[in-house]
């Protein structure tokens, strides 16, 4: 089953707002692709998605979708064609539990208290992308430009990536934390692993790269800067 | 003969030699060696043929030892070879345990050596299987495997890049903008790491880096191409 929302801009000029709320269940997942615009998802304790949007002049058209196991807003496949887009700024509330995958062209992407299976945040080009408080087995975060910021708690068997081009990727989690780290800055060779160095952390590669496991490296971890900074820091 | 008995079982003994042939015999042949000892220097007893004598204490010597060693070399010989059914078994299953791992080990290096990047590694991380592959020509070497990665997303990037010209008149300003400018940001980086591999073409960090910067390439490429 699925449900689609129109927001059709009627005044192009103006500021518009769009809300909507969707029922969610367990295996409930949030998929949003944005074009630009900042997009922020806060974890709460209620079973149920709750999206709000400000859609600045010319107005994008939103189509959400709630299908089977997802709520879907794609604003690339709904406003095809159209050079001329505002920005989209989303607050998204979700239930801490579910899955979320968002993206955007450009524009800053936050994500907070979500204890889940996946958080991913994508930006294409620039922007910060700040996690805070999060649990999950995957999570990705990847931009171009931009700063990327991880504060949470890193789970057995979890993969964690964290990826840019230049900016600074900080990440902070607790100590001990178990996992095996592959972290590169090649131009830079700027990597601060604060309460992880040593041990069993060894530089390589001209100390371009750092690769090593704390505790027993149970969960996997690689941070790739190409022209920024790394930098852990204790929880 | 040394006249070391008493009167009385010197008188017995003589009785019994007189009757005892066997005893008489070795008496005399005692007392002609006690004589020869007591006439001179025993050094300068020398038997008639010294060589000949010797030679044949070594034959006879030889003909005892040899019959008894030579069953025990075959003994030994059938030993090693003999085995028993459940030592036979225990062989077998030995040799096929070890050669399942050898065959697992190597194939979980070529398996794990491949799931990495191929294309991104150097000579120096290729495994030995690897090396022999691409010596017989079954496999590829770091480089040629990055030179036909390369060539593949070059490939994809001439298509996305043919897309995103066709579309960029459409972006607002902001949009061409941010585009060209993390487009420029992605072209600095390929072009610098082209430029160390050139110099270093078994750089693995670097293959790396360009790999995963034509990646963001494409990837930045292809989603600027859907707007």
């Amino acid at each position: 089953m699925s449900v689609v929302f129109f927001v059709l801009p009627k005044d192009i000029s103006a500021q518009r707002r769009y809300s909507k709320t969707y029922p969610a269940g367990q295996s409930v997942r949030l998929e949003l692709i944005n074009r630009s615009g900042t997009v922020t998802v806060e974890g709460w304790n209620r079973p149920e998605i709750s999206i709000t949007a400000s859609l600045e002049a010319p107005l994008a058209v939103v189509q959400p979708q709630s299908l089977n196991d997802k709520i879907y807003i794609n604003l690339i496949k709904d406003n095809a064609g159209r050079g001329d887009v505002g920005n989209v700024n989303f607050t998204i509330r979700v239930p801490y539990y579910i899955a979320v995958d968002i993206e955007t062209r450009i524009g800053n992407l936050t994500v907070s208290n979500i204890r889940s299976s996946r958080v991913r945040a994508h930006i294409s080009t620039e922007g910060d992308i700040t996690l805070t408080n999060i649990v999950a087995e995957g999570v990705s975060a990847e931009n171009l430009s931009g700063d990327i910021f991880f504060d949470g708690e890193l789970r057995s068997g979890g993969f964690y990536r964290f990826s840019s081009m230049q900016g600074n990727i900080n990440i902070r989690i607790p100590v001990p934390s178990s996992f095996k780290l592959v972290a590169t800055a090649p131009s830079t060779r700027a990597i601060d692993l604060g309460s992880f160095a040593g041990g069993n952390m060894k530089a390589v590669g001209d100390g371009r790269r750092i690769v090593g496991v704390s505790g027993d490296g149970s969960a996997s971890m690689q941070v790739t800067n190409q022209k920024g900074t790394i930098s852990f820091v204790r929880r | 003969m040394d006249t070391e008995l008493d009167e009385p079982r010197a008188a017995l003994v003589r009785e019994h030699l007189a009757a005892c042939a066997g005893c008489a015999k070795i008496c005399e042949e005692l007392a002609e060696i006690v004589d020869v000892c007591k006439s001179g220097d025993p050094d300068d007893i020398v038997p008639p043929n010294s060589k000949a004598m010797w030679c044949r204490i070594n034959n006879i010597l030889e003909s005892e030892i040899k019959p008894e060693l030579l069953p025990k070399i075959e003994d030994t010989r059938r030993r090693i070879w003999r085995f028993t059914l459940p030592q036979l078994a225990a062989a077998m299953v030995t040799i096929a345990l070890v050669s399942s791992l050898v065959t697992v080990v190597a194939i979980r290096n070529y398996m794990s050596a491949a799931a990495d990047d191929f294309a991104s590694r150097s000579a120096e991380s290729q495994t030995m299987l690897e090396r022999l592959m691409a010596k017989v020509g079954l496999g590829d070497s770091p480089q040629r495997a990055r030179e036909r990665r390369l060539a593949q997303q070059n490939a994809a990037i001439e298509y996305w890049d043919r897309r995103v010209q066709d579309r960029r008149a459409q972006w607002d300003a902001r949009m061409r903008d941010a585009f060209d400018k993390n487009l420029n940001l992605v072209n600095d980086s390929v072009n610098e790491y082209t430029s160390i591999l050139q110099q270093d073409p078994d750089d693995e960090i670097t293959g790396e880096m360009l790999d995963s910067a034509l990646d963001d390439k494409m990837s930045l490429l292809r989603e600027f191409a859907e707007l």
